[in-house]
């Protein structure tokens, strides 16, 4: 690998009593589409906002297209684009609004902020409800507005936390094909989700995080190790629930 | 079914109960707070005891009731888990049992009775005889009845309205006129009381329409059968219970209809234009785009400026009731409203919610951050400016001093500026998290941040009032000078001394928030 879109070292955060983020490092080429599963509670939400600057770190090291992310926010946040997990936009402004203004705030020019909110809305299917107000967007068209807010710069660097929870399959389909496409470009994309099969079919590189540490990370394959990508996880992982043990009432045959 | 829905609203209260500490107090004082009011009610109806007036007044505490059992449920939808059909859709229950339920559970609690204990104080206000208390004891509960059959036939038709954003945002601007009447019903009223302006005199007749109508009637009731006419008190009765029966019978419909029929909130906003104005101002202007469009759009906006307008006027016409009046009433109230939209308007980053990530994203450099706040104070200077002006200007003709409306205006524009720069200072130094408040058009700070609520507003409130010292100090000072020199000088240094306090803010606030980005982003996120 030569030089690393995303390097993390040592990140750690604590809230108190619990540590969210026990030490991460974690190294993804450029050009890459990484995945980052976990458990609920694994520390993704909290990794991920340490690494795009929402969140100040304990401890740790941030470095995205060799810039340090917390010595140098400006030049990092110019380069990045983000989508949280709660898809909070503007509820009051419509879609075409949304997308120009999260262009506008990023210093583009009025007429190419407006042209590249259409072109976006368009290729995610939104062109038809452009002038409805977000408060009216359905769950997949939130995620689906945040990702445009998120590419209207063209940024180098994509960070997405859960982009396909609560997504239908259209809406997904969508999504997982403008990821591709940005990789292939030669962006960096990094996005965590439980979606194994969509983890397995896109990225070339996965990591697992558990505790608030990567317990395996590498190519896709080489995570897999000739598995599922699920059966994989679920073997590092462990099983989180005993047996349905004591439900012996279930099912038509009982009573 | 009725024991079961009973159970299930007791559940609840209980549950709000231990919830939380907040919501523990606030349930008690709920509580609390519904025993004062039976009781002082209570005291109130059986001092009309022997007054002209008293069926009257009566009259008009019953339907005031009537009035809060209609308002309330469109207020606190979601607040009561037995109010929306919906929730019990998917059980296997048939409608009628089922109204009866809802019914039996809409009157337990702590608010049912005490509509219940305070009206039963015509007992002894109103009821004359044997027969009168005897019709007050019916009276009173078929009254209550009425009303929770009432707010429960408003529920339930508009529940698919009220579960929709369109019947949310009416709800929320439903706060507006009931904020206003509560402000006058708390300031002016006793006041004009206090000096005789109001006297029980002044209801005698009120009730020669408010008697048709169902609270009316309950009260009629009384008092025919304590004057001796039964057959009249009677006859009442019994259109009060028959106006019950077909409010019942609309409402069990209604009900068959909710639990049928699907939930389609799905009307949708079409804007006109889908592009944002002020497109020729980078940064700035469309972050006064933005602002500029929730200050039309949001119903939370609009209440916004609602407040500082209510009280100031609530304020002043409180003093103008004690004439003679102050002449620095009209200056207090500006200084008031100025501090009140200063403090609504702080903490920008609570108050955008999560939304803000999206800005805070953009927005690193000092410059950007410049651009963010002044940005926002354009957009709220834009409707500031004239209505804070119109209502100094208002309220100077309404005291009947036109001369005093030069310094209040100058007052109001020096301490916008003050309030603006302060509420981008406070939006940094004093940021905190925001709640939705279940049954609330309003957000509320987050548990354990009540204190920085108290804060904001104090220091707006003192800001505001110190930086304006110097504008009063002129405008004392300048009261020889004529009017056509003294008025224009003292408008536009005041102007460009609030614009001069509103960009130090601006400065300020982009200098701390450089370095706060990450924790204001923190904060944002866990507003809801």
């Amino acid at each position: 690998m030569g030089e690393p879109a995303i390097d993390v070292h040592g990140l750690r955060k604590r809230f108190g009593e619990k540590e969210a983020v026990a030490g991460i490092d974690l190294k993804i080429a450029v050009g890459s589409l990484a995945g980052l599963v976990g458990p609920n509670g694994a520390g993704k939400t909290t990794s991920l906002s340490m690494m795009t600057g929402l969140l100040r770190p304990d401890a740790g090291r941030v470095v995205v297209n060799g810039l340090d992310v917390w010595a140098d926010p400006v030049a990092v946040k110019a380069i990045i684009g983000v989508v949280p997990a709660e898809t909070r936009l503007f509820e009051r402004l419509s879609g075409a609004e949304m997308l120009e203004y999260a262009g506008r705030l990023r210093g583009l020019p009025t007429a190419q902020a407006r042209s590249r909110a259409v072109q976006l809305l368009d290729v995610l299917d939104l062109a038809a409800d452009a002038k409805r107000l977000v408060a009216d967007y359905s769950t997949g068209m939130r995620k689906k507005a945040a990702l445009g807010c998120a590419l209207i710069h063209n940024p180098s660097v994509l960070f997405l936390d859960e982009p396909l929870e609560g997504v239908d399959p259209v809406s997904a389909d969508v999504i997982r094909r403008l990821l591709k496409r940005l990789a292939d470009s030669g962006s960096t994309v990094l996005f965590s989700s439980h979606v194994m099969e969509l983890v397995e079919q896109v990225c070339d590189h996965v990591s697992i995080i558990d505790k608030g540490r990567i317990v395996k990370t590498g190519t896709t394959a080489q995570v897999r190790d000739g598995k599922t990508l699920q059966q994989a996880f679920i073997d590092l992982i462990g099983p989180r629930s005993s047996e349905e043990e004591g439900l012996s009432w279930l099912g038509s045959s009982s009573s | 079914m009725a024991r079961v829905l009973v159970q299930l609203k007791l559940r609840l209260l209980l549950n709000a109960l231990r919830s939380s500490t907040t919501a523990g107090t606030t349930f008690i004082l709920s509580t609390v707070f519904a025993l004062v009011v039976a009781v002082g009610v209570f005291y109130v109806l059986a001092r009309f005891r022997g007054l002209s007036a008293s069926v009257d007044l009566t009259t008009v505490i019953f339907t005031v009731f009537a009035f809060g059992w209609l308002i309330a449920p469109i207020m606190s939808f979601g607040l009561d888990g037995t109010l929306d059909p919906a929730a019990l859709q998917l059980y296997p229950l048939r409608t009628r049992p089922l109204a009866a339920g809802l019914v039996a559970a809409s009157a337990a609690g702590a608010w049912p009775l005490a509509n219940l204990l305070a009206l039963l104080g015509a007992t002894v206000g109103l009821a004359r005889g044997v027969l009168g208390v005897l019709v007050a004891l019916i009276a009173v509960p078929l009254q209550v009845l009425f009303c929770i059959t009432l707010a429960r036939l408003v529920t339930t038709s508009m529940a698919r309205m009220l579960r929709s954003r369109r019947g949310k945002d009416l709800a929320a601007l439903l706060f507006i006129p009931i904020f206003a009447l509560v402000e006058l019903l708390g300031q002016v009223v006793p006041r004009a009381a206090a000096k005789g302006g109001i006297t029980a005199a002044s209801f005698n007749g009120i009730d020669s329409w408010l008697r048709w109508l169902p609270p009316g009637l309950a009260v009629h009731a009384i008092q025919d059968a304590s004057t001796g006419r039964p057959g009249a008190a009677v006859a009442r009765l019994a259109m009060l219970a028959a106006v019950i029966v077909a409010l019942g019978w609309l409402w069990v419909r209604s009900l068959n209809r909710a639990l049928v029929t699907a939930d389609t909130s799905a009307q949708s906003t079409q804007v006109r234009s889908g592009a944002l104005p002020l497109a020729r101002y980078g940064v700035r202007g469309a972050v006064a785009a933005r602002f500029w469009i929730y200050q039309r759009r949001e119903p939370t906006s609009l209440i916004y400026w609602a407040i500082p307008a209510i009280i100031m006027v609530v304020v002043s016409i409180g003093s103008i009731v004690n004439r003679p009046v102050h002449p620095g009433v009209v200056i207090a109230s500006a200084v008031i409203g100025a501090g009140l939209v200063g403090y609504l308007h702080a903490n920008s980053a609570g108050l955008t919610g999560p939304a803000f990530v999206i800005e805070a994203l953009a927005l690193t450099s000092r410059r950007s951050l410049r651009a963010y706040f002044s940005g926002q104070n354009i957009a709220l200077s834009v409707i500031a400016v004239p209505l804070l002006t119109a209502i100094s200007f208002g309220l100077a003709l309404a005291i009947g001093d036109p001369m005093q409306a030069a310094p209040a205006i100058a007052v109001a524009l020096a301490g916008l500026g003050a309030a603006l720069g302060l509420s981008n200072v406070l939006t940094v130094t004093l940021a905190y998290p925001m709640a939705a408040r279940t049954g609330s058009p309003l957000r509320q700070a987050a548990p354990g941040y009540t204190s920085y609520t108290l804060g904001g507003i104090l220091a707006s409130l003192v800001g505001v009032a110190i930086a304006v010292t110097p504008v009063i100090i002129a405008a004392a000072v300048s009261s020889g000078v004529p009017a056509a020199v003294r008025i224009p000088v003292l408008l536009t240094c005041s102007a460009a001394y609030g614009f001069a306090l509103a960009w130090a803010g601006v400065q300020v606030a982009a200098r701390d928030a450089e370095t706060r980005l990450p924790e204001l982003c923190q904060i944002a996120i866990h507003s809801t």
